[in-house]
C-alpha cells in the first residue's frame, strides 16, 4: 500500500524530516507496504461491527439522546519509542504531583500566593475556586486522583503539554478497547513488535481509589450521570473491570453524614466515590439545586470525612487554561525541580499588554475559553474567517479575562488511512497519571486524530477518531 | 449483594427478552392457524396475540382492522407502544446498558446485537413473506441470551434475578395462553375433527411443547391432559410447576433475609402446584384456577419490588 509522505515542515510520527522510515516504526511501515487496501478495508468493517456490537459508542450533545455513534478508530497505531516515554512519564509525573501540591496549598496555607508567584485574584476569584474546600483535609493530602495531560508533538519533535485534565478526565476506555481491537484484528503484529501492555490500568486505577481512603477495605462505587451521557460507556466498563458497583445518583443517600446505596440486603456505606459528574451537580443542597443527578447530603458528608471523593472538589482550580501558563514555576516552587515537559507560551488577555498582542496577531495565533473544553468555543487563526476573527475581537474586547491565546502549534503528523489512502493526519496524546500510595501510569494514552486533511481539532465531538498508542518496551 | 436498582434491571431485562420469544411464538402460530382456519374464524386467531398482551385496545387506535400486515405492524416493529418486539428488545437493552458491570461481554453483545438487528429490521419492514424468519431469529437471539447468561455468568444474586425474570414472565405468558387458547379450542371439539387437532397442536406449539405431549402422552390430544401437562408437569420447562419450582429455589438462593415474604409467597404457591391434580384444576374450573394463579403471580412480582426495593 502507498503512503503518503508528510508535508515538510512538520514533524511525522512515522516518517523523519528526510522521509526516512524512523527505526522503532520499521516494523510498522514494512507491513503497511505489504498489506493490500482490499483486506484493510475488510479489517476497517470488522472493527466496525465489533465496535458496535461491543457498545462502544459515545453520545454528542445537541443530537438526539441515546443517538449512539461510533467514534471513528483508525487502524494505524501510533508509536512511542522507549526514550520518549520515558521522559514522558517522568514529566507527567512530576507535573501531577506538583499540581497536587498546588491543589492542598491553595486551600491550606496559600504559600504560593505569599510567595507572589501567583496573584491571590488569580486563585481566589477563579470560578472554580471552591472556597468550601479550604482546610478541609484529604486523606494522602490528594485532589486530583486521576489526571488526564493533553499532549501535543510540535515540529521541533518535543512533546508539549496543551492542557491539565484533573476534574473527570475521560478517554481511558478507548486507550483499553483500541488495543484490544488491535490485537485481535492484527495478532501478527503483536508477535513481531515489544508493545508494552495496557490493560492494567483498571486494577491500578482500583488500587488507586481504595488508596484514597485510610480504611483498610473501602467500598469504592463509580457515579454516573446515567446512559444519557456521553461517557456513560467508560463509566460502566471502568465499574465492570474493578469489580465496583457503577452507581447514579438515585442508587445512593446520606443518612447522619454517611454514605449509602441501596441494595438488595439493604443499606450499605459507600467509601469511595469515583465521581464523573461534575462539582455543581454532585449534590442539590450544595450546588446547582436543580440537579437530579447528585445525592442531597453528599456535600456535607463529605466535609465531614466520612467519605472521600475522587477527584476531590474543586480541582478545576488547577487545570484552568488562565492557571497553566504557572505550572512550570509550581513544579520549580513545589519540587524545587527543573520542569521535564514544555508548556506551550501563552498570552493571557487579562494582560493588558498580552491582550494587545493577540488582537494584534489574531490571524496567527489559536484563541481559547479559559474555562472551555471539548474543542467549543476557539479560535483558530490561520483557518478562520475575516468574520469570525472579527467576532473574536469583540469577545476579546469585552470579556478579556475569560481568553487565552496561543501559538498555532503544527501538531505532529501520522499516517491515517481516509478515503484518499493513507495519509499524514493530525494527533495529540492524551497519557493518565493516577495518584495514591505513589504516582503511576501505564504506558500509552490515548491517542486522538484529526480525520479532515489539514485541521488541528480532534475533539470527537467534532469529527476527531483514535488510534492505539503502543509505547515500545525497548528502542531497537 | 448488589445495588437493587441493577437487581431490577437484570429481572427486566430477562422479562422482556423472554416475552419477546414469547410473542414470537405466539404470532407465528396465529398467523398459520388464521391461513388454515375458516375464513369468518381468522380474525379470532389474529387476535390471540393482542389479548394474551392486552393491547387491544391500543390496537385500534392505531389500525381499524386486524389483518396479518395491521397485527405484524403493530407488535413487531411500532416503537409507539411497549407491546411490540422493538420495545421489548429496546426496554430489554436499556435495562442491559444500566447493569453492563454486572453482565459477562457475552451476555451484553447478544441483548446488543439483537437490539442492532432489530433497528435493521425496522429499516426492511416486516411482511407476511419474511415474517416466520423474523419469528426464527427472535427465538434464536432469545436463546443466545440464555445460553450466554447460563455458560458465562457468575451464579451470584445477578443470576438470580436475571432467571427470575425469565421465570415470572414465563409462569405468567403459560397461563394466559393457555386461558385464551384453551377456550378456543374446546369450541371446535365438537365439530369438525381436522380443526379440533389443529387448534390444540396450536396451544402446545404456542408454548414450545408439542413435542413434550407426544412424549408424555402419545398423539391423541385430550384437552385435560394438555391443562396437566402445561400446568402439573413437573419436567415441562415451560409449565406453571416448573416454574414456580425455580423461582421458590432462586429466591431461597438470593441472599439475606430481606425476601422472606416473596419466599413464602412464591414457596406456597409452588406447594399447591407440587400438589396439585387434574381432578382439583377440573371441579375449580380451568378459567377460575388460571385467573387465580396470574393474581398470585403478580402478587409475587411486587412482593419482590417491595422486599428488595421498597425500603426507604
Amino acid at each position: 500500500m502507498h503512503i503518503q509522505t508528510p508535508a515538510p515542515g512538520l514533524y511525522d510520527e512515522l516518517f523523519d524530516e528526510n522521509n526516512r522510515v524512523r527505526p522503532h516504526c520499521r516494523m510498522l511501515e514494512q507491513w503497511l507496504e505489504k498489506s493490500d487496501e482490499g483486506l484493510i478495508a475488510e479489517k476497517r468493517r470488522e472493527a466496525n461491527v465489533l465496535f458496535q456490537r461491543l457498545g462502544i459508542t459515545f453520545n454528542v450533545y445537541g443530537e438526539d439522546q441515546g443517538a449512539d455513534r461510533l467514534i471513528p478508530f483508525d487502524l494505524i497505531p501510533r508509536i512511542i519509542s522507549a526514550s520518549d516515554w520515558q521522559k514522558l512519564q517522568a514529566g507527567l509525573k512530576q507535573r501531577v504531583h506538583a499540581l497536587n501540591k498546588f491543589l492542598f496549598d491553595i486551600y491550606h496555607d496559600y504559600d504560593i500566593v505569599k510567595a507572589g508567584v501567583i496573584s491571590a485574584e488569580q486563585v481566589f476569584a477563579n470560578p472554580q475556586y471552591q472556597p468550601g474546600m479550604q482546610a478541609l483535609k484529604l486523606p494522602r493530602n490528594l485532589y486530583s486522583h486521576i489526571a488526564g495531560i493533553d499532549l501535543i508533538r510540535h515540529n521541533d519533535g518535543d512533546f508539549y503539554v496543551l492542557e491539565d485534565n484533573l476534574r473527570c478526565p475521560s478517554g481511558v476506555s478507548y486507550m483499553l478497547e483500541n488495543r484490544r481491537m488491535m490485537m485481535r484484528l492484527f495478532p501478527e503484529l503483536f508477535a513481531h513488535s515489544s508493545v508494552a501492555p495496557v490493560d492494567q490500568y483498571p486494577n491500578l486505577l482500583g488500587e488507586t481509589l481504595r488508596a484514597a481512603s485510610l480504611k483498610p477495605d473501602p467500598t469504592v462505587v463509580v457515579l454516573t450521570p446515567g446512559r444519557f451521557n456521553s461517557a456513560y460507556f467508560e463509566h460502566a466498563f471502568l465499574a465492570r473491570q474493578m469489580g465496583v458497583e457503577l452507581v447514579e445518583g438515585a442508587d445512593l443517600f446520606v443518612h447522619q453524614n454517611k454514605v449509602y446505596m441501596k441494595t438488595t440486603v439493604g443499606p450499605q456505606q459507600v467509601d469511595v466515590i469515583y465521581r464523573r459528574i461534575d462539582d455543581d451537580f454532585l449534590d442539590p443542597l450544595a450546588g446547582n439545586p436543580q440537579s437530579m443527578l447528585g445525592v442531597p447530603g453528599l456535600y456535607s458528608a463529605y466535609r465531614t470525612g466520612n467519605v472521600v471523593l475522587t477527584n476531590a472538589m474543586g480541582t478545576g482550580v488547577a487545570d484552568d487554561k488562565s492557571i497553566y501558563p504557572y505550572v512550570p514555576d509550581m513544579i520549580r516552587f513545589y519540587l524545587d525541580e527543573e520542569p521535564i515537559l514544555k508548556n506551550v507560551p501563552t498570552w493571557q488577555c487579562r494582560k493588558q499588554k498580552d491582550l494587545q498582542y493577540v488582537l494584534d496577531h489574531l490571524d496567527e495565533l489559536v484563541v481559547k475559553e479559559a474555562q472551555g473544553a471539548g474543542g467549543y468555543g476557539m479560535l483558530i487563526g490561520p483557518t478562520a474567517s475575516k468574520k469570525e476573527i472579527s467576532e473574536f475581537r469583540s469577545l476579546l474586547r469585552a470579556r478579556p479575562d475569560d481568553y487565552i491565546a496561543q501559538p498555532t502549534l503544527s501538531l505532529s503528523t501520522c499516517p491515517t488511512f481516509v478515503d484518499e489512502g493513507v495519509a499524514p493526519r493530525h494527533l495529540d496524546l492524551r497519557p493518565f497519571v493516577l495518584s495514591g500510595k505513589k504516582i503511576q501510569m501505564v504506558p500509552g494514552g490515548l491517542t486522538r486524530v484529526a480525520l479532515k486533511k489539514g485541521s488541528l481539532v480532534v475533539n470527537s465531538s467534532q469529527g476527531g477518531g483514535t488510534k492505539d498508542t503502543w509505547v515500545l518496551e525497548a528502542d531497537l | 449483594m448488589m445495588l437493587s436498582r441493577s437487581a431490577f434491571s437484570l429481572f427486566w431485562m430477562a422479562r422482556y427478552l423472554e416475552r419477546a420469544e414469547s410473542q414470537a411464538r405466539l404470532l407465528d402460530m396465529s398467523l398459520t392457524m388464521a391461513l388454515i382456519d375458516v375464513p369468518e374464524d381468522r380474525v379470532e386467531q389474529l387476535s390471540v396475540p393482542l389479548l394474551v398482551s392486552g393491547a387491544t385496545e391500543t390496537f385500534y387506535q392505531f389500525h381499524q382492522q386486524i389483518t396479518p400486515q395491521n397485527l405484524l405492524d403493530f407488535l413487531v416493529l411500532d416503537e409507539r407502544h411497549q407491546s411490540s418486539l422493538f420495545s421489548m428488545i429496546r426496554n430489554a437493552r436499556d435495562n442491559a446498558l444500566h447493569v453492563r458491570g454486572n453482565l459477562s461481554a457475552d451476555v451484553w453483545e447478544s441483548v446488543n446485537q439483537a437490539w442492532l438487528d432489530m433497528k435493521e429490521l425496522r429499516k426492511q419492514g416486516i411482511t407476511e413473506s419474511n415474517a416466520s424468519q423474523v419469528f426464527d431469529w427472535v427465538r434464536e437471539r432469545s436463546h443466545m441470551f440464555r445460553g450466554a447468561a447460563y455458560g458465562t455468568l457468575l451464579r451470584n444474586d445477578a443470576f438470580h434475578f436475571l432467571r427470575l425474570g425469565t421465570l415470572m414472565e414465563r409462569a405468567d405468558t403459560t397461563a394466559r395462553v393457555l386461558d385464551i387458547r384453551y377456550v378456543m379450542a374446546m369450541k371446535t371439539m365438537d365439530e369438525n375433527s381436522t380443526q379440533s387437532f389443529f387448534e390444540w397442536t396450536a396451544v402446545l406449539h404456542s408454548l414450545a411443547a408439542f413435542e413434550a405431549y407426544q412424549n408424555t402422552y402419545g398423539h391423541e390430544l385430550e384437552p385435560m391432559k394438555v391443562a396437566e401437562l402445561l400446568i402439573l408437569n413437573p419436567d415441562l420447562p415451560r409449565s406453571l410447576r416448573s416454574c414456580l419450582k425455580d423461582i421458590a429455589l432462586l429466591l431461597e438462593e438470593i441472599e439475606g433475609e430481606t425476601g422472606r415474604r416473596s419466599r413464602r409467597a412464591a414457596s406456597s404457591l409452588a406447594a399447591n402446584l407440587r400438589y396439585g391434580d387434574k381432578e382439583y384444576i377440573a371441579e375449580r374450573g380451568l378459567h377460575e384456577y388460571l385467573v387465580d394463579f396470574l393474581d398470585r403471580i403478580e402478587g409475587i412480582t411486587s412482593q419482590i419490588r417491595n422486599d428488595f426495593m421498597g425500603w426507604k
